[in-house]
Order: structure tokens, then sequence, then C-alpha cells
């Protein structure tokens, strides 16, 4: 066992120049050490190949759970085509017939509503309760939906794709307080890399248009832009619309 | 605490995260994978490859990738989905070319390569003689017996944790323990393989 860990030792890189040349010595020099250090070699390589196959073999499991999904749903892939198709012909139609009026903020949260939160992402990989949610959400079930994100936000506090996804249902839903609160939970969260609380917030205000939301929903479109915030390209071009 | 599973990585980020441990190690080559999957439906497309042939080449992509990665050979001269869509067009003409000589299985990495990389001629001859001759099956096998406490030590070992964070994970004493343990093991592979091989 001592020769195994003098010969981890080298490999290891914990060798000085004289301790590696007298390591080669001892090889060409003693055989059985040799075979020793040919076992150890090949017995890491036999390791290393054992773990590759391991990880593909989760990959090819990713891989079947994706292929099963995209036969499982053929006919939701076309409706979502079909779908996709009658939001860009009622884009193109809402934008040619207020082409010559000035977009209100209303309007253009509508479009982003449209365009972006009629559908959540599914995130492949094992089903989780949060895409037990998102499920509901992207079968119509919107109420279901937000229990699901309501009670993994009570578990879970810091769970910011819950909190961004509450947000989410309850504006789709009308209700723009409640959308407020989880996106200000979700501004709040400094975990994240990118995070679009800030964004959100001003979509939900322009969305319910109180006395005083488009103002307020000015002055954070402008902290997004100036902050470099995700939304930021929306943001900037929805201030000179304003 | 982050949830991993909806983090958007960039490269920087997924470099960083591919050289971590454990769970955003995890979570970062699945992303990867996940991320270009469609390479598989373009290599069938592209070079006539059938599904399997073009997951195996996809897979053998990213596991040779996150090699680079983690050992800093990728220098970030490109993003890593130019990087990936190389590697996967060499891996496609490679297989293609293995068919037409009817070998059947795409190229490999050797893991043992790296470290004989490591040793001068004339010693490096000798080891490479002395390995071509060792049976890489009668190994595998003797590995699989050495027990599941064993291969996971070496498991670990082999994917690059310290001695002190295998001690954290499979709840050892100290590193010293998990050391002693691990060289054991290795000793214990060593004379189930001499005792069959003789």
């Amino acid at each position: 066992m001592d020769n195994i860990e003098y010969i981890e030792g080298y490999f290891k890189g914990n060798h000085d120049a004289a301790q590696k040349k007298d390591f080669e010595k001892k090889i060409l020099e003693d055989a059985l050490f040799a075979e020793e250090v040919a076992f150890y070699i090949s017995a890491n390589g036999v390791i290393q190949e054992q773990l590759q196959k391991e990880k593909k073999q989760r990959f090819r499991e990713i891989y079947e759970q994706q292929k099963v999904i995209s036969i499982k749903q053929p006919v939701t892939s076309i409706w979502k085509y079909l779908a996709a198709a009658c939001v860009i012909v009622a884009v193109l139609l809402t934008t040619w017939f207020f082409s010559s009026a000035k977009n209100s903020p209303r309007q253009l949260a509508d479009t982003y509503l449209q365009q972006n939160w009629q559908t959540l992402p599914v995130t492949m990989g094992k089903p989780d309760v949060l895409q037990t949610g998102i499920q509901f959400f992207n079968s119509g079930n919107l109420p279901g939906a937000l229990n699901v994100f309501e009670s993994l936000v009570k578990t879970n506090p810091e769970n910011n794709a819950a909190e961004k996804y509450a947000g989410i249902v309850s504006l789709r839903l009308g209700d723009y307080d409640k959308a407020l609160k989880y996106f200000t939970m979700l501004e709040a969260d400094t975990n994240l890399y990118s995070n679009p609380g800030k964004f959100y917030k001003a979509i939900t205000l322009m969305e319910r248009n109180k006395s005083g939301d488009e103002d307020a929903a000015r002055l954070l479109l402008k902290q997004v832009k100036d902050g470099n915030l995700e939304g930021k390209t929306e943001a900037a071009e929805w201030l000179k619309k304003f | 605490m982050t949830d991993y599973a909806t983090v958007v990585y960039d490269d920087e980020e997924m470099i960083r995260s591919l050289k971590e441990n454990e769970r955003p190690k995890r979570k970062a080559e699945e992303e990867l994978f996940n991320r270009h999957v469609y390479f598989i439906k373009e290599g069938m497309n592209k070079y006539s490859l059938d599904q399997e042939d073009a997951f195996n080449a996809y897979s053998d992509t990213i596991l040779q990738a996150i090699d680079n990665i983690v050992k800093t050979r990728f220098e970030s001269r490109s993003t890593i989905k130019t990087y990936l869509y190389r590697i996967f067009n060499n891996k496609c003409v490679d297989l293609i070319r293995k068919k037409t000589t009817h070998k059947s299985s795409i190229h490999q990495t050797a893991p043992v390569s790296d470290m004989l990389e490591m040793i001068s001629d004339p010693a490096k001859t000798i080891i490479q003689e002395l390995i071509e001759k060792n049976d890489m099956a009668l190994l595998q096998t003797k590995l699989d017996e050495t027990g599941e406490n064993c291969k996971k030590l070496l498991a670990m070992f082999a994917e690059g944790f310290s001695d002190k964070e295998i001690a954290n994970s499979m709840e050892y004493k100290s590193a010293d323990v998990v050391k002693t343990s691990r060289l054991r093991c290795l000793d214990k592979l060593r004379q189930l393989y001499n005792a069959k091989k003789s």
C-alpha cells in the first residue's frame, strides 16, 4: 500500500524534479514497481470510464424523457403553433389598427402578456412540484397553478422561480396587488444571476393602470434601463412610447 | 438558496459551475447537455446518422467538453456552443469514418493517456507496454467486486473530489480515514485482479 501512496503522489504532482527522476528510474530498474504503476493507471482508466458511462446513462435518461414528452404531446404542439400563429396575426392586426396612434402603457403590457405569458417554459428533468404548477398553468388551470406556486413559496420562501410564477399567475388572474407582492419578493432576491422582479412590477402597474401607476411604472422602467437589468430592451422601447 | 433548476447560465457561470462539486456541477452538466441537445437532430440530418449514433456522438461531445473545461484546457477563445459544435462535427465524421472502415465503436476518451503523458521516456514506453497487457474487462469486473463503498470512494476521487470533500459527503471521520480506506480499496482491487490473472 506504501507504493500506491507513492505512485499517487507522483500523479498528483506532489513530487519535485529530483523525486520524479527517482520515480522514473525505479520504473526502469524495478519490474514489480513498474507493474504497480501500470496497474494504478489502468485502474484509474477503468474507474474514469465507469464514471463516463454513468454520466452517459444520465444523459440518455434526460434525452429519453424529452422524447416521451414530444411524443406524448403532438396535438398540444400543433395547438401551440396555431396559438403562436394566432398571436402573431393578432399582433399584426393590432399594429396595423393602431399604427397611427400612440401605444398606451396598458396596451404595451397587454401585448407583452400575450406574447410571453400564455405558457411557461417546461424544464426537462425529473417532475417536481414546480413543474406540476407549470403544467397547470399551461393547461389553463390558473387557480390550480397559483395554489401550487403559493404553497411552494410558503414552504420555501427563497424559491425565486415559485415567486416569479406566483406573480405571473396572479397578474394573469387580474389580482394585481398579489402580483406586486410576489414580484417585490422576487426583486429582493439577491441570489439570482438575472432578476426580472423590477421589470415585472412595472408591467403589473402598467396593466393595473390606476392613478399614479403610469408614473411609478415609468420610474421602474427607467431603473431597469439604467441599471442594465432584465427587460432593459423592452423598457427602453416602452419609455419612448409612453 | 439559489434554485439551480431555473438558473440560466452564461458561459462564464457554466465553466465555474462545472468546476464545482456535487449538485452545482451535476446541474451544470445536465444544463449543458440540454442546451444543445438539438445537435442530435442536426447530426441525423447533416451526416445521415441514426438517432443512437447521433446521441452517442453528442453525449461523447459533452463528456469531452466537460473534461476539457474542468482541466482548464478550454481557453474561452470561442463560445462554449461553437466549441461543442466543433467537437460534435469531428465526432460525427470520426464515427462515419470508423463505420466505413468496419470499426464498431466511436472514439472513446482515454483517461489513461493523461497520466501516461506525465511520465518521461523511456519509463513511459515500459508503462505503456504493461498497460496494453492489462485486461481492462477483467479489471472492470474486479472493480465491481470491491463493493459499493469502495467503488463510490474510488469514483469520487477519480472525479476530482478531495479526501476532505469525500469525508464530508460520505460521512467519514476525517480526510485521513478516507485516504486510508481509498488506498485499501485500490490494494484490494489489485489483489482481486492479480489473483484472477494468475
